[in-house]
C-alpha cells in the first residue's frame, strides 16, 4: 500500500527527509517512531501529495502522489496531529460535510453510528466548540474513518485520551484493521501504542530511516537486553555474576542489571540464579520495554554525532 | 496753463478713444442664455440647461480655444464659487479652432444640486492670446427640496438591523431546540 | 470537481448566515448604512443633498465595507483554517487546489451577495424618489463584484502564501485604504497628477467614478467601458496571484 525508498525532501533549502524507507503491506498496521522533528510528519505530506519530494520514490496505493495525490488522496482517512474542526458545526454535521468532500454522502445513521464507535454519541447534538481536547481527538478519528478508507494515516491519535479513550481508540483500530485488506499507519510517541496495536515499525531520526521491520523480528535480533532496576536487602557482590548478566549502575537502594537475551531466554530464570549468589532481591522493576529500548537505541545517534563533530 | 490743460485733455481723450477702440476690436463675442424649456422656478435635482455662442469677431484663426463654465453662488453671507463635480460632467470645451467670423454653439447642462442663488458664465481663452473674455452672466434661484424622506429612511435603518438580530436569536433558539429535542430523544432511546 | 466547490460553497456561506460571527458582521454592517441614512435625515445640510449624491456617496461606502470584508475573509481563507488547524484536514481531503480556491471565492461571493441585499433597501430608502437608482444597483454589481472579489483574491494569495492572518490582513487593508483614498480624501486629491497616474491604475476609483459617472451624471455604458476593463484586468492579476499561492499554500 505504501512504497517509500530513500525519499529526500528539502523544504526552502534545508534538507528535511534524507533517506526515509517505509514499506507498508495490506493488513499491515505499522507504527512510525521518531523524536519531534524527525520527519515523521513531513513523510505523511509527501505521500499525501502535499509537499513535493527531491528525490527518491513514493508509491501509495500504487500512484505516485506526485501526479495523483486526489486519487490516493480518495481512499485515504487522514488524523492529522492537529485536529481542528468548525467550532459552529455539530460533529454530525461536520462528518457528512466532510464525507462530501470524498464524493461520499454518510446517513444520518452511518454518522450517528460512528459518533457511537468514538464515544461522542452522547454530546452529538453540541457545536464541536464546546468539546474538550480528548472529545476532539475522538471525532477527529472519526473523520479519519467516516469516508471508508483503505489506508488510514493517524498522528498522535490518542494525544490528549484518557486510558478509557486510548482503549476505545485502540479497538476501532484493531476492528478497521481486522478486515485484513486495510492498511494503517500510526505515528505516535506511544510506544504503548505501537505495542498494543502494530505489527511493524519504521523508526527515522533526523529525516532518515534508523530501522524498519516486523516488531516480533525486531526484537528478537535485539541484542542488547532488557534493563531491570533491582532493589536489595545487602550490597551485592558485583565481581561474581552470572553470563550475560551486566551491571549499569547503582543508585541508593537500588542496583541497574543489563540483561542480555541469552543465555536466561525468560528473565525469570535469572533471579533465582542471583539468589544464589547471594543477591537479597526486594524488588525487582523493568527499567523500560524492549521496543523502548529499541527506540532509544536507534535516535539521537546523529545528534549525540553531530555534538561529538562539534 | 489754459492751453496746458486743453493739451491734457486731448492727450486723454485721445487714450481712451484708443482703448474703446481696442476693446471694441476684441476678436471674441460671447453670449449665454438658458434654455427656453428650463422651468422657470427650478428646484433641487431639476436639470438646466444654457447656450453659449462663441464667435471670432478678429481677422486671424483663432486656435486652441478654451471655454469652461462657472457658477457661483450669491446667497447673502454664503458667496462663493461653487465646485461643479456633482452638477455637471461637461464643464469644458478644450482645443477648438474658430477661424475668422466662425462660431461654436455649446450647451451646457447642468444638474442643481443644492437650493440658493446662483449665477452662470462662459469664459473664453485661446492658447495665444493673453486675454480672458466673459459672457453675461445668468442669474437662477434653485428652491430646496428635502430629498431625504424621514418616513422612508427610518423604518429601514431600524428595521434592518433588527431582522439581522432576530435572526441570531432565531439561530441561537434553533440550536437550542435541537438540543433540546436531542436530549430528550436520548433519554427516551436510553 | 463542481460537488468539491459546493461543499465548500456550502461551508462558507453557512458560515456567513450561521455562525455568530458571520450575523455579527452583517450586524455591524447594517448598522453602518443605517447610522449613516440616520444621519442623513437628521442632519439639516445632508438632508438637502440631492438624492443621486447620497446614493453614490452610499454605494462608495457598500463597496468600501464590501472589499473589507473581502479582506478579512480573504486573509482567514488559508490563514485562519491554518491557524484553526483545519486547513490541514481540507488538504489532506481529495481536494484539488483549484477547487478550494474556486470554493472560496464563491463563499466570499455569497458574503458580497448577501451585503448587497442587505444594502438594497438602505440605497431605495434614499435614493427612490431620485434619479438612476437602478443604474445605481446594476453597476454597484457589475463593478463591485470584480472590485471585491480582487481584493479577496489577492488576501486569498497573501493568506496562503503568508500562513498569517495579520501579515495578510494588514497588508491588504494597507492596499484598501491607498485604493479608497479618493473616497475618504474627496476630491481635491483626484485633481492632483498623481491622483490621476492613481485613478488611471485604481480598480476602487475606477469604481467609484464609473458611480459617479453613471449615478449623477447619466452618462451611458459606453462610457465605462474603459473602467470596466480596469476593473477586470484587476481581477484577473489577483486571481493569477491567487491561484499561484493556493496551489502551495503554508500548511506547516
Amino acid at each position: 500500500m505504501i512504497d517509500i525508498e530513500n525519499l529526500r525532501l528539502s523544504i526552502e533549502g534545508k534538507e528535511i527527509l534524507k533517506g526515509i524507507d517505509l514499506h507498508l503491506v495490506p493488513g499491515d498496521t505499522y507504527g512510525l517512531l521518531g523524536p519531534n522533528g524527525a520527519g515523521k510528519s513531513t513523510t505523511i505530506f509527501a505521500l499525501l501529495g502535499l509537499s513535493a519530494y527531491g528525490s527518491g520514490r513514493i508509491s501509495v496505493l500504487g500512484g505516485d502522489p506526485a501526479q495523483h495525490a486526489l486519487s490516493i488522496r480518495r481512499s485515504v482517512g487522514v488524523m492529522p496531529e492537529k485536529a481542528g474542526f468548525y467550532d459552529w458545526m455539530t460533529a454530525p454535521d461536520y462528518l457528512k460535510w466532510y464525507g462530501r468532500l470524498y464524493d461520499f454522502s454518510p446517513t444520518d445513521e452511518d454518522v450517528a453510528k460512528m459518533l457511537e464507535k468514538v464515544g461522542l454519541g452522547a454530546v452529538a447534538h453540541r457545536p464541536i466548540g464546546t468539546y474538550s481536547r480528548g472529545m476532539k481527538q475522538r471525532l477527529a478519528v472519526a473523520r479519519a474513518l467516516t469516508p471508508r478508507p483503505k489506508l488510514l494515516i493517524l498522528d498522535e491519535p490518542t494525544n490528549g485520551l484518557d486510558p478509557k479513550g486510548r482503549r476505545e481508540i485502540h479497538d476501532l483500530l484493531v476492528e478497521f484493521a481486522a478486515d485484513g485488506n486495510a492498511g494503517v499507519l500510526l505515528c505516535t510517541h506511544l510506544l504503548d501504542d505501537v505495542d498494543r496495536l502494530c505489527n511493524r515499525i519504521g523508526i527515522i531520526d533526523n529525516g532518515r530511516t534508523q530501522l524498519e521491520g516486523s516488531i516480533t523480528d525486531l526484537l528478537a535480533e535485539q541484542v542488547s537486553g532488557q534493563r531491570y532496576r533491582l532493589r536489595l536487602e545487602t550490597a551485592p557482590d558485583t565481581t561474581n555474576l552470572p553470563a550475560g548478566v551486566v551491571m549499569a549502575g547503582h543508585e541508593g537502594g537500588w542496583w541497574r542489571v543489563q540483561v542480555q537475551a541469552t543465555p536466561f531466554g525468560e528473565p525469570s530464570a535469572l533471579w533465582p540464579e542471583l539468589w544464589r549468589r547471594g543477591w537479597k532481591i526486594l524488588e525487582i522493576r523493568s527499567e523500560a520495554s524492549n521496543l523502548e529500548e529499541l527506540y532509544m537505541s536507534h535516535t539521537g545517534q546523529d545528534e549525540a554525532h553531530n555534538r561529538e563533530a562539534a | 496753463m489754459k492751453i496746458r490743460k486743453y493739451l491734457l485733455t486731448a492727450i486723454v481723450s485721445t487714450l481712451l478713444f484708443t482703448a474703446v477702440s481696442v476693446s471694441a476690436q476684441a476678436p471674441v463675442s460671447l453670449d449665454l442664455q438658458p434654455d427656453g424649456k428650463n422651468p422657470a422656478s427650478p428646484v433641487m435635482g431639476d436639470h438646466l440647461q444654457f447656450w453659449s455662442t462663441i464667435t471670432n469677431t478678429g481677422t486671424s484663426p483663432i486656435e486652441g480655444l478654451v471655454a469652461w463654465i462657472s457658477l457661483v453662488e450669491i446667497d447673502p453671507g454664503n458667496e462663493q464659487p461653487v465646485d461643479l463635480e456633482d452638477w455637471s460632467a461637461h464643464k469644458a470645451v478644450t482645443g477648438a479652432s474658430l477661424g475668422p467670423g466662425q462660431s461654436l454653439r455649446t450647451d451646457w447642462p447642468m444638474r442643481l444640486i443644492k437650493g440658493g442663488d446662483y449665477r452662470v458664465v462662459v469664459s473664453v481663452t485661446d492658447r495665444n492670446g493673453r486675454q480672458v473674455y466673459t459672457s453675461p452672466t445668468v442669474q437662477f434661484h434653485i428652491r430646496q427640496k428635502p430629498v431625504l424622506q424621514a418616513g422612508r429612511v427610518l423604518p429601514v435603518a431600524a428595521g434592518i438591523p433588527l431582522l439581522i438580530v432576530g435572526l441570531m436569536v432565531f439561530n441561537k433558539a434553533k440550536q437550542r431546540h435541537k438540543r433540546v429535542f436531542s436530549t430528550h430523544g436520548q433519554v427516551r432511546e436510553g | 470537481m463542481m460537488n468539491t466547490i459546493w461543499t465548500i460553497v456550502h461551508k462558507e456561506s453557512a458560515q456567513m448566515l450561521r455562525s455568530q460571527r458571520g450575523l455579527l458582521w452583517l450586524l455591524a454592517f447594517s448598522g453602518l448604512l443605517s447610522a449613516f441614512s440616520l444621519l442623513l435625515v437628521s442632519n439639516t445640510e445632508l438632508s438637502l443633498l440631492d438624492n443621486a449624491q447620497v446614493v453614490y456617496m452610499m454605494a462608495g461606502t457598500v463597496l468600501a465595507a464590501g472589499a473589507l470584508l473581502s479582506a478579512i475573509l480573504g486573509s482567514d481563507a488559508y490563514a485562519g483554517e491554518k491557524e484553526r488547524g483545519t486547513l490541514v484536514p481540507l488538504l489532506c481531503a481529495p481536494v484539488a487546489p483549484s477547487a478550494l480556491l474556486a470554493g472560496k471565492a464563491m463563499g466570499l461571493l455569497a458574503a458580497w451577495g448577501v451585503m448587497f441585499a442587505v444594502a438594497t433597501p438602505y440605497l431605495w430608502a434614499v435614493g427612490a424618489s431620485g434619479q438612476n437608482l437602478g443604474a445605481a444597483l446594476f453597476y454597484l454589481a457589475l463593478f463591485g463584484t470584480p472590485v471585491v472579489l480582487g481584493f479577496g483574491y489577492l488576501a486569498m494569495a497573501l493568506s496562503a502564501r503568508t500562513g498569517s492572518v495579520l501579515a495578510s490582513l494588514l497588508s491588504t487593508v494597507t492596499l484598501l485604504m491607498l485604493a479608497a483614498s479618493p473616497l475618504i480624501i474627496g476630491p481635491g486629491l483626484r485633481g492632483t497628477a498623481i491622483g490621476r497616474a492613481l485613478d488611471a491604475v485604481n480598480p476602487f476609483a475606477g469604481a467609484l467614478n464609473t458611480f459617479d459617472s453613471v449615478i449623477i451624471d447619466s452618462d451611458p455604458f459606453s462610457a465605462q467601458t474603459a473602467r470596466l476593463l480596469l476593473v477586470i484586468v484587476w481581477l484577473g492579476l489577483c486571481l493569477i496571484a491567487a491561484r499561484r499561492s493556493a496551489a502551495r499554500p503554508d500548511f506547516q
